[in-house]
């Protein structure tokens, strides 16, 4: 099931470093005193210094608490979201090539619909009836169409898998669907679902700060959207603010995007793109 | 290729399928319809005070949800906005009394339209010479280079790199003019469909140079490269055509993203535009507006997205 290639296993494991740099060094800013919205009017858009490395922004916030904070809490909801994407998605998909049939045209053809929905679009009319959004409802509103590339891979995986000999070994064997699914399926399709999601992940990273850019955010303003936003607006005067807002954006869903090919080996993704 | 139009089973199934396409456009413009009326009814909150504010007396609350058709049963309100989809005419706007919602939906289409079809053009034209340069004997060695370029773009969010090129372009250098500045004219619109087409044209880049090595194997390109055909006839005539089918699919599945970036374009040049308008709309409550652009927006999204999939058939007659 997983074959180890030692360097390529060395490869893989690589791949999770930029992602644990990221969560590590924002996990120790935002564990120590710096407040992201703690205001000092007097240091508004002051310039990167010492005590303060990435500058301060509107009002005098600290932009590295900020920024802390804000990807945190990004990487926090990406990973909730991707991962229940996963959840409904892979076993959907799997049982779907499994039984065949009806049920795998109806998953398959709902699969295309959901992920030719203008995704941005959908979560504009459905945060615009929330008073105040709060990441709970940026997450219900990023979960709505994430579980589909996830069943749409699964799918065509099984597809493949479903006639392998170990998947009739295991029929023979009297194993239930659904402890096919579990035991013999899903696991064989970690490789390929998990470059998926890394990419959910980092997609969702920027969504939510391509939201909150937008002005459809949550109120507290911790968001690197939020940042982006303060930089736009103070470009002309003080570059420093949006350097770090699009350096952040970049380097948290790269990492992720990285982190995503950590589980895969170069010949497990072959097989999902040859579909 | 047309003689096999001509006979009448693929006749019948190349209409079979324009009859499936527009059910499809039309389910997700019906859905994304369904769910904006019910989103701004169902959920919690009183749509007349987020309109209105909380400061609104009740008779003023009143008198717009009358306007609104908000003290109807649902179903009734549903049946209201249906007919209205069917019509053309969801009503007025809230703030600017007098205006048909789908008049200022229309005035504000044409930019972003024009934005996001050269984006489309720009990114594919880009995308397809990129690809070639990586496929062709030019760079020798550095071939490998436009393909890391790619990747790198590719991973590489329009909300990064945007606000970094028009700060550095537009407001350090000034090369071109700021998009939102009403006097930029067509500098400032191509600027923003380059920086729109950026993530286009590599996601183009990867799929067409992966579509060209596929076809590179095929036997057909051996023969025409035996008659003595020239690189370049082997190419346009055909090498891409081949291709084309994973490139315009590609396209289509980054409409999406497009539609998205343009909105954020939008909002960070400050440009007229549906994306401006859908904000517009949703930071002053304006409901019938919000409606009417989200309903449009949709409407062109998958309109486009059908187009695309007609291309690929009549460009592959493989697909048919």
């Amino acid at each position: 099931m997983i074959r180890v290639n030692r360097s390529d296993h060395k490869v893989r494991v690589m791949r999770g470093v930029p992602l644990a740099m990221v969560i590590a060094t924002s996990a120790i800013v935002a564990l120590g005193s710096r407040s992201p919205t703690r205001l000092v009017p007097a240091l508004s858009w002051a310039s990167p210094s010492l005590q303060f490395p990435f500058g301060c922004g509107e009002a005098g916030v600290d932009l590295l608490a900020l920024v802390a904070h804000a990807t945190l809490r990004g990487v926090a909801l990406a990973s909730a979201v991707a991962l229940t994407g996963f959840l409904v998605g892979c076993p959907l998909g799997a049982s779907a090539g499994l039984f065949r049939g009806r049920f795998e045209r109806l998953v398959g053809r709902t699969c295309d619909l959901v992920q030719s929905f203008p995704s941005f679009l959908l979560a504009l009319v459905v945060l615009s009836a929330v008073r105040v959004p709060t990441r709970v409802h940026l997450g219900v509103v990023f979960a709505l169409t994430a579980w589909a590339p996830f069943a749409r891979l699964a799918l065509a995986q099984t597809r493949v898998l479903r006639d392998a000999a170990f998947i009739e070994a295991a029929r023979a064997l009297g194993a239930s669907s659904a402890r096919m699914i579990a035991r013999h399926l899903v696991p064989n399709l970690l490789g390929v679902v998990a470059v998926q999601l890394g990419a959910t992940a980092a997609a969702i990273v920027v969504s939510e700060a391509a939201l909150s850019f937008v002005g459809f955010g949550t109120r507290d303003g911790v968001s690197l959207g939020a940042v982006l936003d303060q930089g736009v607006a103070s470009m002309l005067r003080v570059p420093h603010v949006l350097f770090a807002g699009a350096a952040s954006v970049f380097v948290t869903s790269a990492s992720l995007m990285i982190a995503g090919r950590m589980a895969s080996s170069r010949s497990d993704t072959h097989v999902g793109r040859a579909r | 290729m047309a003689a096999m139009l001509a006979t009448p089973k693929t006749a019948a199934n190349a209409l079979r399928k324009l009859v499936g396409n527009v059910a499809d456009a039309l389910l997700v413009v019906v859905a994304l319809a369904s769910l904006v009326f019910l989103a701004l009814r169902v959920l919690p909150g009183d749509a007349a005070s987020l309109v209105l504010g909380d400061q609104a007396t009740e008779l003023e609350r009143a008198a717009l949800r009358a306007k609104l058709y908000l003290d109807q049963p649902l179903l009734l309100q549903y049946t209201h906005f249906l007919r209205g989809l069917v019509t053309f005419d969801l009503g007025e706007s809230v703030r600017r009394p007098g205006t048909s919602a789908v008049s200022l939906v229309v005035g504000a289409a044409l930019p972003t339209a024009g934005l996001a079809g050269l984006a489309v053009l720009m990114g594919a034209a880009v995308g397809i010479a990129a690809a070639i340069a990586g496929a062709g004997p030019w760079l020798g060695e550095r071939r490998s280079w436009v393909d890391k370029a790619a990747t790198a773009l590719a991973a590489t969010p329009l909300l990064a790199i945007a606000p970094v090129f028009t700060y550095a372009l537009a407001a350090r250098l000034r090369i071109v003019p700021l998009p939102g500045d009403p006097e930029a004219g067509a500098l400032g619109l191509f600027f923003a469909s380059g920086l729109l087409a950026l993530p286009l044209s590599a996601h183009v880049a990867r799929v067409s140079r992966a579509a060209l090595d596929d076809v590179a194997r095929a036997q057909f390109l051996d023969v025409a490269r035996a008659k003595g055909g020239s690189f370049a006839r082997v190419l346009w005539i055909h090498a891409l055509p081949a291709a084309a089918g994973p490139i315009v699919t590609v396209i289509g599945a980054q409409l999406g993203s497009l539609l998205g970036g343009a909105i954020v374009l939008e909002r960070l040049f400050e440009r007229r535009g549906l994306g401006s308008l859908i904000l517009d709309a949703y930071a002053s409550r304006d409901l019938p507006v919000l409606e009417a652009a989200v309903v449009f927006s949709g409407a062109l999204f998958a309109f486009v997205q059908q187009l695309a999939s007609a291309v690929h058939a009549l460009i592959d007659p493989r697909v048919r």
